[in-house]
């Protein structure tokens, strides 16, 4: 029953817009359905109204096509924690909770938290949530083995490595997992950590000779996400804490989440144990959004900030940030300010030329010879070395990246490339371009040469 | 619609009003937006952020019925901005509505009242009702909302539970670490026990001016409204159950110590400084030797902070706080000196007013 009801909001969803769903529905469950009769659970008393007189047909109608019958419908105020913990309780095995009023037992589960007063904070950040973090086909994997993590900590996906390059929401996806399984299991503790502080912690733990405690903090958690793994370099004894805390808590179920740019086997002098325990249940990545993940993101946050952008400034943004989703977000609010401050709508700003994305259109006032001179000087050869026949290793690659960098910021055609840097014909564009394309997933320190070179084309 | 107003009382409302909706974590539009509602005679604004409700009742030179919505900020942003002395008056044409005073004029674009929500009802024969006045009504509340949580895995915490006990009122918080509790009006002939989301109460604490004398207060099972001067705000009450906090207060203090407020708001704050390091840990000591209370922190790597004040001291003790929860508490007493209460080392500190024993607020101690 309880699953024909996400067919029921499904079908709602459809037939009203957006806002008003997400506003009016998000919470509404489905309590109970006998005889004709439909208890729905909602959120607080000001959803009453509003489905009474405004949505009642729709719910009926969308019920009834889901072969519920609704004669009658009621709606009763139900806190949303309390209605997710009885559905689940209902279906399994029919048990309703009773409403319990403020008593002593409710007061045993408060009192030691006070006694003990650890102060116990996770770090996690509210404003992280799974209903925000927009999912695109440049993420879908990870969504959806955190939703797997969330329902079952501990469970499938134990270690959950995720990696992917900056600003691409590994921090929002990790913290939102903690949220969501804060809200679940109240009783959790859940750590969210950034490499760098668990350094930072541990070193200060044996100077003040507090290893213990240290000791104690870390395994008597339940969820354990340590963010920016990739910082671990070089800091070898809290490599070999992080590994003995990660072998005490696998042991024990508890789920372990961590974050990186890159994969374990990337992480230079990363211990060959600790490396190949955290791949073990594989690593998901977080790729580049596509221009459609892109508009995407941008729909969800003017939805989600109640602005009304038009479609093409929307299409402009994400066809001109080519970075990170944290820049693209930093453009659109940029944008947003600007607006509020001229008055003018996004599109007007843009049409006008009154707003030039901080890194963007200047690709297009970019010459082919200035990458050219750029990626020549960044390898330290000079032009007529490097656009040549030379098959030195290094030359070559040079005049790869060169390649590569034309067609990617300037959407040259391979024959027109082909000139440029003076190769025999487009095939060998075309080869060079792929063969940096692939490297760059796996290389991470060409990922930063081209990264450094592009800075300086635009810088 | 036509509304002649002048614009202070208009701004007021406006003010007081623009706050909620802006309030609103929905993404639908029109919870941006104030109603403005005539009808004989009788204006109303209203706004929503779905938690809760505000409408004030604006008093009027002349009207003429009709109903409308706009954006609330942009409303009163552009009324706050006029001069002082100016009569106001809106008019609604199609769905706009033109403002105009004096030579200042703009036409802001609304949108149709049908797409407002419909508010719930009260059924005022139904409540449970209480009255008191303003100015107590301000300071107990300020005093307890302090302790309150934001923790919105813990939502029955997030809120402040106003509880019957004895023929009394009384209002309580806590976030698990601390907990304030007021009573708020001595004698009251009907039992209430509802908890009242803590952002709901601050609405109404910012809604309070210094023309209105008298706030009432009506409970049902799922809503509690404030009615004070021409405002009524009504929120939902959250769904959940208070702990039974009363146990948590101890029956007796070991020995209390009498100190004044301004000082010992000082060495807090002095001993607060060295104390960020160690999240705050400060450590309270009275000494029967001395004579003095004694606020000792360290901060290994800076140094460390040690101050006295002259006191009373009948047993010698000594516990370690969080100064923040100190400090918080030190900033909503209303008299100039306070009772610091210690049980030793593992059990919670109590701080009272000096005379006035309806307000307590206890802090749990710090495992050292």
């Amino acid at each position: 029953m309880f699953d024909v009801w996400k067919n029921v909001l499904a079908e709602i969803e459809k037939q009203i817009p957006r806002a008003a769903f997400s506003t009016w529905f998000n919470g509404v469950e489905l309590i109970d359905a006998k005889d004709g009769i439909v208890e729905i659970g909602i959120p607080n008393v000001f959803y009453k109204k509003q489905l009474e007189s405004r949505y009642h047909s729709l719910i009926q109608e969308c019920l009834e096509k889901n072969k519920i019958e609704a004669r009658e419908i009621k709606y009763t105020v139900q806190s949303v924690m309390k209605a997710k913990i009885k559905a689940r309780e209902t279906t399994n095995g029919d048990k309703v909770i009773q409403r319990t009023t403020a008593r002593v037992e409710e007061l045993k589960y408060d009192l030691p938290k006070i006694q003990n007063n650890s102060l116990f904070n996770s770090n996690l950040n509210p404003k992280y949530q799974m209903d925000n973090f927009v999912i695109g086909s440049n993420n879908d994997l990870a969504v959806s083995v955190a939703k797997s993590v969330i329902n079952n900590p501990g469970a499938n996906y134990n270690p959950f490595f995720l990696y992917g390059g900056p600003g691409l929401g590994k921090t929002h996806l990790v913290q939102a997992i903690g949220n969501e399984i804060k809200r679940m299991h109240p009783d959790f503790k859940i750590l969210y950590i950034s490499t760098d502080h668990f350094y930072a912690d541990f070193v200060n733990s044996i100077k003040n000779g507090k290893g213990d405690e240290f000791n104690r903090k870390f395994r008597k958690l339940d969820v354990l996400i340590i963010d920016d793994f990739q910082q671990i370099v070089g800091k070898d004894r809290s490599q070999e804490e992080f590994f003995n805390i990660f072998n005490d808590l696998y042991q024990l179920n508890k789920q372990i989440i961590v974050t990186s740019d890159r994969l374990p086997s990337q992480i230079k002098t990363l211990d060959e144990r600790l490396s190949s325990r955290l791949a073990m249940a594989g690593a998901i990545d977080l790729q580049m959004p596509n221009f459609e993940d892109k508009c995407a993101i941008l729909k969800s946050k003017a939805e989600y900030m109640g602005r009304d952008i038009e479609n093409e400034a929307i299409e402009y943004l994400a066809e001109n940030v080519k970075t990170n989703i944290r820049d693209l977000e930093g453009e659109f609010m940029r944008i947003l300010a600007f607006s509020d401050f001229k008055g003018m709508t996004p599109l007007e700003l843009i049409n006008d030329g009154l707003i030039s994305p901080t890194r963007t259109t200047k690709t297009r006032a970019v010459q082919p010879k200035q990458i050219i001179d750029k990626v020549a000087k960044y390898y330290d050869l000079s032009v007529k070395e490097m656009c040549g026949k030379s098959r030195v290793a290094n030359i070559k690659t040079a005049r790869q990246v060169a390649m590569f960098l034309l067609s990617e910021e300037l959407q040259m055609s391979t024959p027109k490339i082909a000139l440029e840097v003076g190769v025999k014909d487009h095939t060998t564009v075309m080869h060079g371009i792929k063969k940096i394309k692939g490297d760059v997933k796996i290389n991470f320190s060409l990922r930063d040469q081209i990264e450094d070179i592009k800075e300086k084309i635009y810088g | 619609m036509k509304i002649e107003v002048t614009q202070g009382k208009l701004s007021k409302a406006l003010n007081v009003v623009s706050k909620v909706a802006a309030s609103s974590r929905s993404t639908l539009p029109i919870l941006n937006n104030v109603l403005i509602r005539v009808d004989d005679n009788k204006v109303s604004l209203t706004a929503t952020n779905l938690d809760m409700a505000i409408v004030d009742y604006l008093p009027v030179s002349s009207a003429e019925n009709g109903v409308i919505t706009v954006p609330a900020r942009l409303l009163a942003e552009f009324v706050s901005n006029l001069p002082k002395s100016e009569t106001v008056v809106l008019e609604t044409k199609d769905n706009k509505i033109i403002t105009k005073a004096g030579k200042y004029s703009s036409t802001i674009n609304g949108a149709p009242a049908d797409d407002f929500p419909e508010l719930p009802e009260i059924d005022e024969g139904k409540v449970v009702s209480f009255k008191m006045g303003v100015d107590e009504f301000k300071v107990g509340a300020n005093q307890v909302i302090t302790a309150s949580s934001n923790d919105l895995t813990r939502p029955a915490l997030t809120g402040v539970f106003f509880n019957t006990n004895n023929n009394s009122l009384y209002i309580a918080a806590t976030d698990g670490y601390r907990l304030a509790e007021k009573k708020i009006i001595e004698k009251v002939e009907s039992g209430v026990a509802a908890i009242v989301p803590t952002a709901s109460l601050s609405e109404v604490m910012r809604s309070i001016n210094d023309e209105m004398d008298e706030i009432e207060i009506l409970f049902d099972d799922t809503q509690v409204r404030f009615r004070i001067g021409e405002i009524e705000i009504t929120s939902k009450l959250i769904d959940g159950s208070f702990p039974d906090y009363r146990q948590l207060i101890p029956k007796e203090c070991e020995s209390e110590v009498t100190l004044n407020r301004a000082e010992l708001t000082r060495i807090t704050r002095l001993a607060a400084l060295f104390a960020k390091e160690v999240g705050g840990s400060i450590t309270c000591e009275a000494s029967v030797e001395k004579n003095a209370f004694i606020i000792k922190s360290v901060a290994n790597e800076y140094g460390e902070n040690d101050s006295e004040l002259e006191a009373a001291v009948t047993k010698d003790e000594k516990v370690t706080l969080n100064s923040r929860f100190l400090i918080d508490v030190l900033n909503v007493v209303d008299e100039d000196e306070v009772r610091f209460g210690f049980s030793g080392k593992v059990s919670p500190v109590v701080i009272r007013n000096e005379k006035n024993q309806n307000y307590t607020h206890i802090i749990m101690p710090l495992k050292v």
